[in-house]
């Protein structure tokens, strides 16, 4: 039996209450998205709540899946919506996202952990200058850039997603490109 | 004259938005234009920044903490039963009723309530306190459920302004907008009537903007597209809308 086949049996015993088909769909997807709503909320602990609140929202409708795309598309799309809604209840301007001065600030974590400064100083500083203007994004730029450049959607995926339409989409991930590119100039 | 912007070879880098003929034009001016060349490099070094940043990973314990969390709540109510939630029959019932109607029996259910309690104080005999509070609590409870879907709707309609250049969606829009003025002054009445001031100055604040959607050529602080989008950035505008929207729901949810 092939892995999409697999899945769809689990998606079905789970949706009858099978507690362990459902624990395999949480262990097959959690660490992908983990890694989305890491990068869209730049905090492990909002990412983590966000992962428990995708789950949850999907286990309460997994009746309502349709099977039409596939089973990760579905959760992935949820989970999006959850970091988003993580951010929401951090109750902060789109423009404003965690301080990096956290000691488990996502960002700031992965600065800590880069190569000490002898070899690496120019990239250590390029890495802090990429993480500040990662801040800068709004919630809605960094969701559209993260899910274009690493989660390789299309803009038609992303707009459906963000409830926009595609050309504001483009214009989010526009914005997002301009202010990486930002993080080049100080050092370019 | 090179018409090719940085915003096209961002979309060409990611092939995605735009067409195959564009492409090849992009292409054959890449080959001929090392300006250009020079332009699109620059593009590359900076995605290729963020790919520099390591990727997310969780913790080793990370999936066997997720399950200890989400268990409790998933089976303790075995699986989840096909029958539609009350949100499903709010939404039922959204689609038969026009947005001014659904203001007007929100309003209803709250005046009722109101007159339930003021025709009990006017009893001489005990009033049940436990009835009265609990018809007071579905009060607010169906008018939260209404101003949440009110909000939604009205989301919606400062997204489409916003972002949208279609004129039929436009108009289309402007429509909606104006059947959402009226229910908007409705809910404002029926939330300063339930004692929630701050729900109340909120959709106050709502209407002009509500108002100027309803009616582009008047002069209003708010124009569609552009300027709209401004306004919403200066003000806060729809994050507003949405943290509301949220409030509501988690209020309707700890009620139920």
């Amino acid at each position: 039996m092939d892995m999409a086949n697999e899945e769809a049996r689990w998606v079905s015993q789970a949706s009858e209450g099978d507690a362990a088909a459902f624990r395999r769909l949480v262990d097959a997807h959690a660490s992908a998205l983990f890694r989305v709503c890491a990068r869209i909320t730049g905090d492990k602990a909002l990412a983590e709540d966000a992962v428990q609140e995708a789950f949850l929202n999907a286990y309460r409708h997994l009746r309502d899946f349709d099977g039409r795309a596939a089973f990760s598309t579905w959760l992935h799309r949820i989970a999006v919506n959850a970091a988003l809604e993580q951010m929401r209840r951090r109750n902060r301007n789109e423009t404003e996202l965690p301080e990096g001065d956290e000691a488990d600030d996502f960002f700031s974590a992965s600065v800590e952990d880069a190569p000490g400064p002898d070899r690496h100083a120019r990239s250590a500083e390029i890495r802090r200058d990429i993480e500040t203007e990662l801040k800068r994004m709004s919630t809605i730029e960094r969701t559209a850039f993260v899910l274009r450049h690493h989660e390789g959607q299309s803009l038609e995926e992303i707009s459906a997603v963000l409830s926009l339409s595609t050309n504001a989409s483009k214009q989010a991930i526009f914005r997002a490109v301009r202010k990486l590119r930002a993080a080049l100039e100080p050092v370019g | 004259m090179n018409t090719i912007s940085d915003d096209d070879l961002i979309l060409f880098h990611y092939r995605d938005g735009l067409d195959a003929n564009r492409i090849v034009e992009i292409e054959d001016a890449l080959f001929a234009s090392a300006d250009l060349r020079e332009r699109y490099v620059a593009i590359e070094q900076a995605l290729a920044l963020a790919d520099t940043l390591p990727t997310p990973v969780p913790d080793a314990d990370f999936n066997a903490r997720l399950w200890r969390q989400l268990e409790p709540h998933l089976f303790a109510n075995k699986a989840p039963a096909r029958r539609p939630s009350w949100r499903d029959s709010l939404h039922a019932l959204h689609a038969w009723l026009s947005p001014p109607r659904l203001a007007f029996a929100a309003a209803c259910v709250l005046a009722l309530a109101v007159g339930i309690g003021f025709y009990a104080g006017r009893q001489s005999a005990p009033v049940p306190a436990l009835a009265q509070s609990s018809a007071d609590a579905a009060a607010v409870r169906v008018l939260d459920a209404y101003v949440a879907e009110h909000l939604r709707a009205t989301e919606g309609v400062l997204l489409t302004a916003s972002n949208s250049d279609s004129a039929d969606l436009l108009n289309g829009n402007r429509e909606l907008a104006a059947s959402l003025v009226e229910s908007n002054r409705l809910y404002a009445l029926a939330a300063t009537r339930a004692g929630n001031t701050a729900l109340a100055d909120f959709l106050r604040q709502l209407e002009p903007v509500l108002i100027s959607l309803a009616n582009p050529s008047q002069s209003a602080p708010v124009q569609p597209s552009e300027g709209l989008r401004d306004y919403l950035r200066s003000t806060d505008l729809l994050f507003q809308v949405r943290a509301a929207q949220a409030r509501l729901d988690r209020g309707g949810e700890r009620r139920t």
